[in-house]
């Protein structure tokens, strides 16, 4: 309270006149005397003076355009912040100033200080079309002219900005997706939106500007660029630090001058004023007042309006504004029932509970009387039973009116519900059109990753890389990948386009002499099931169907050799490597390290197909069969789609065959191998 | 085994003889192949030069009758029954390689041993 380096009097005599009128209880003993208000705000300037050199030094340092750009931004935004505050300080210096005189002029009556209650406001989904000449649109050539824009949004004391959006002449609005929350916004708010722009041309930085200019004048300068360099080299164009003189300079060593020759400094485009009337739970549009004209280097065409949803959430509308105990009674219903009830006063309702605890269980209200614009309330005489006054309230519920009589326990009880429902009824006609309804307000959530939509297609493009050639978790990734993979096509869910590729069930091939389509004879009767496999099965680990493949007999020779089949690949595998470590390789040395050891009988092909395998074993073996060949043969780093001819170690049906066969073959980055 | 397009190719090349196994209704030779005209050549691993597209052996499975008759992997494959391997697609070496009606496949492969083995000899 008492603090050293505030100047206004901090002690108040005591049995001064100033302190009997304080006793007295008009004049809050606050007002003259630093409150906590006035050091937060001091803290609030210094905090941004801190960021606001931060971001000089950024600037200066900054090589790269964009972070320039940005730097700028939070520059200015510092800027405007602390004016802000700083007259906002100001305001209620001179606030205390006018409260003394005020007093010491004449007595001061009881200031009728009902003030409506605080709200939400909150602004989203800012979109500001554009109106690029049609020359502009479809012109190929020539440099593409973009700005970097931003919104500034102030509202008394607190100052947010938006995302800074690059503009070009592809674009036909700028969206700003951010929301933006103000809280303790009073009825009478005055919304400020500012667009700003900075031009983003290469030639613009007075770093390499001497080069280019020397190659310009070598050629000859061009329209636009001629008048930009107008532009910069007179300073009345609007360029607040009008340093258009050093653009001459030769390369200097630190980027200071860039932010001298303005070269990243924001200038303003347009803005506007939105305030309580344009509070709507829609999108409305809005007029901008634009400054700046063609001929600045920071023009953006502009149509002229700014659509964005503003929504108001005052704190009568979602928050409990009484709350106490209750003897409610209705009239016209039982004349001497009453009911006691815990009432809750909140938004349009006066919500009674039978409990003070049903709130918290989320219990539904007993009953619930409506509180808005039309209620009619009033204090009725005494009760002459129990000598407290009561409160009437009157509703018109479809042209019958309802009125019920609520009582409270004491004297206090009751002036202090009135008290709540004239103050409720001033927060609603300060707060209008907000009061009708509950706006939603989305709070910003954090920004998620771009899903990545999976194409049917190779493993790559349903791959989702978050850190930058990080090998390790790209093929931790893939093992995951994987797994799903098998689980999905264990559960036997396809995508739905597969039924495309079925093939009619019920369809039996014989067993065929050489000369005939390659069809496989192996399809059964009845598997509607294999067409319709995830048809994906080379990447399929093989674990899970050798336990069906056990049941088969091996057939000695083919099988045993087989035993053996991963030893000597991995050995000349590694001796064919030439390249470096790849993405395939890595893929390669996984799949080569988790299944290249557990290749038993997996190659062995399932015998004949008279006996009623059950589909799911046949198309588990079949597949198993194919992602064993196509592991062996990824273990050199390839994947290898089956050949559809003679592949005498799989039968995986044609479908899936031609399936897996045509995407792997679509896939450019695959290097097919095929089975002869 | 580099080649200049359009001028002809000399390589030193070896005979190889493969019948086809019969597997239930299938022929099969036991081997993989890998390459073509329509493929990317920088990812075969057993070119010496990244640009060639040429057929080359990928596996050969043991025991299978390629191996059998002599055919190793890293080999590229020049000429298969006469026709040639050396610009062709993926899928027409292939097909030319199963063709049903043909039990046995005379292939001219060559390797790099072949030419070392063959400048070796001769100095």
């Amino acid at each position: 309270m008492f603090c050293r380096n505030q100047t206004t009097r901090a002690t108040v005599a005591r049995c001064s006149a100033l302190e009997m009128e304080i006793r007295r209880g008009r004049f809050r003993r606050s007002v003259f005397l630093e409150t906590l208000q006035d050091s937060d705000i001091q803290k609030k300037i210094d905090h941004e003076i801190r960021m606001r050199d931060g971001a000089c030094k950024l600037l200066a340092a900054c090589t790269q355009r964009d972070q320039a750009l940005e730097a700028s931004k939070s520059l200015l935004t510092c800027n405007t912040r602390i004016m802000a505050y700083m007259s906002e300080l100001q305001r209620m210096k001179e606030a205390q100033v006018m409260q003394r005189v005020a007093r010491r002029s004449s007595e001061a009556g009881p200031t009728d200080d009902r003030r409506p209650c605080k709200g939400k406001v909150a602004i989203s989904d800012l979109r500001i079309p554009l109106m690029w000449k049609d020359t502009e649109y479809f012109k190929n050539k020539g440099e593409l002219h973009r700005c970097a824009v931003f919104c500034l949004l102030q509202m008394g004391g607190e100052i947010h900005d938006t995302d800074m959006v690059m503009v070009d002449r592809t674009l036909t609005d700028i969206c700003f997706d951010n929301t933006i929350v103000f809280n303790e916004a009073s009825p009478g708010f005055d919304l400020r939106v500012e667009l700003y722009s900075c031009s983003s041309e290469e030639d613009y930085s007075a770093g390499s500007t001497p080069r280019k200019l020397a190659s310009k004048l070598s050629s000859s300068l061009g329209r636009s660029a001629g008048k930009k360099l107008r532009a910069a080299v007179d300073p009345g164009a609007g360029s607040p630090t009008g340093g258009g003189a050093t653009l001459l300079l030769p390369v200097p060593a630190t980027r200071w001058p860039a932010l001298l020759s303005g070269a990243h400094t924001y200038h303003l485009l347009a803005h506007t004023s939105l305030s309580l009337a344009h509070v709507q739970d829609n999108f409305r549009t809005h007029d901008l007042i634009t400054s700046g004209n063609e001929e600045c280097t920071y023009w953006v065409p502009l149509y002229g309006s700014v659509c964005c949803r503003l929504a108001a959430q005052p704190d009568c509308m979602n928050q409990q504004m009484m709350s106490g105990c209750l003897k409610v009674k209705q009239l016209g219903g039982d004349p001497q029932s009453s009911t006691n009830v815990y009432g809750v006063l909140k938004g349009t309702n006066l919500s009674c509970y039978h409990r003070q605890e049903d709130i918290e269980s989320n219990v539904e209200p007993a009953f619930t009387i409506a509180i808005n614009k039309e209620t009619r309330i009033r204090a009725s005489e005494k009760d002459p039973d129990s000598n407290v006054q009561s409160i009437s309230i009157s509703n018109l519920y479809g042209g019958e009116e309802v009125t019920h009589t609520v009582s409270a326990d004491s004297r206090q009880e009751t002036h202090r519900w009135m008290e709540a429902f004239w103050q409720h009824f001033y927060d609603m006609s300060q707060w209008k059109q907000c009061c009708d309804d509950l706006m939603k307000i989305d709070l910003p959530s954090p920004r998620k990753a771009a899903l990545v939509t999976s194409k049917q297609g190779s493993l790559y493009h349903e791959m989702v890389i978050d850190t930058a050639g990080d090998i390790g978790t790209v093929t931790d990734i893939l093992t995951r990948r994987m797994q799903e993979l098998e689980l999905r096509s264990q559960l036997g869910t396809s995508p739905p386009w597969m039924s495309l590729f079925a093939e009619s069930p019920g369809r039996q091939r014989s067993p065929r002499l050489a000369g005939h389509s390659p069809r496989t004879p192996r399809r059964l009767p009845r598997s509607p099931l294999s067409p319709s496999r995830c048809p994906r099965p080379s990447l399929l680990s093989s674990d899970a169907s050798l336990t069906s493949d056990s049941d088969s007999p091996c057939s000695t020779s083919p099988c045993s050799r087989h035993g053996g089949l991963a030893e000597p690949l991995s050995l000349p595998s590694s001796r064919f490597r030439p390249r470096t470590l790849s993405l395939d390789a890595k893929l390669s040395t996984l799949r080569g390290r988790g299944y290249g050891g557990a290749l038993q009988c997996s190659c062995q092909p399932p015998t004949s197909s008279l006996t009623p395998i059950p589909a799911q074993r046949v198309s588990q073996a079949t597949l198993s069969c194919s992602s064993s060949t196509s592991s062996n043969s990824s273990s050199e780093g390839r994947r290898s789609p089956e050949s559809l001819d003679s592949s005498p170690f799989s039968r995986p049906s044609s479908a899936r065959r031609s399936l897996r066969s045509m995407r792997a073959k679509l896939d450019p980055r695959n290097w097919l191998q095929s089975q002869v | 085994m580099s080649f200049i397009p359009g001028q002809p190719v000399t390589a030193v090349v070896q005979r190889i003889e493969i019948r086809k196994l019969r597997q239930g209704e299938h022929l099969i030779l036991g081997f993989s192949i890998g390459g073509g005209i329509d493929q990317d050549p920088g990812q075969n691993p057993f070119s010496e030069d990244k640009s060639d597209k040429g057929i080359y052996v990928t596996r050969v499975t043991p025991g299978g009758p390629a191996e059998v008759a002599g055919l190793m992997m890293g080999d590229k494959v020049m000429q298969v029954n006469g026709w040639d391997m050396t610009m062709v697609t993926h899928d027409q070496a292939r097909k030319r390689l199963t063709k049903k009606n043909e039990d046995v496949v005379r292939l001219l492969v060559t390797r790099k041993s072949l030419e070392q083995a063959v400048r070796h000899s001769m100095m």
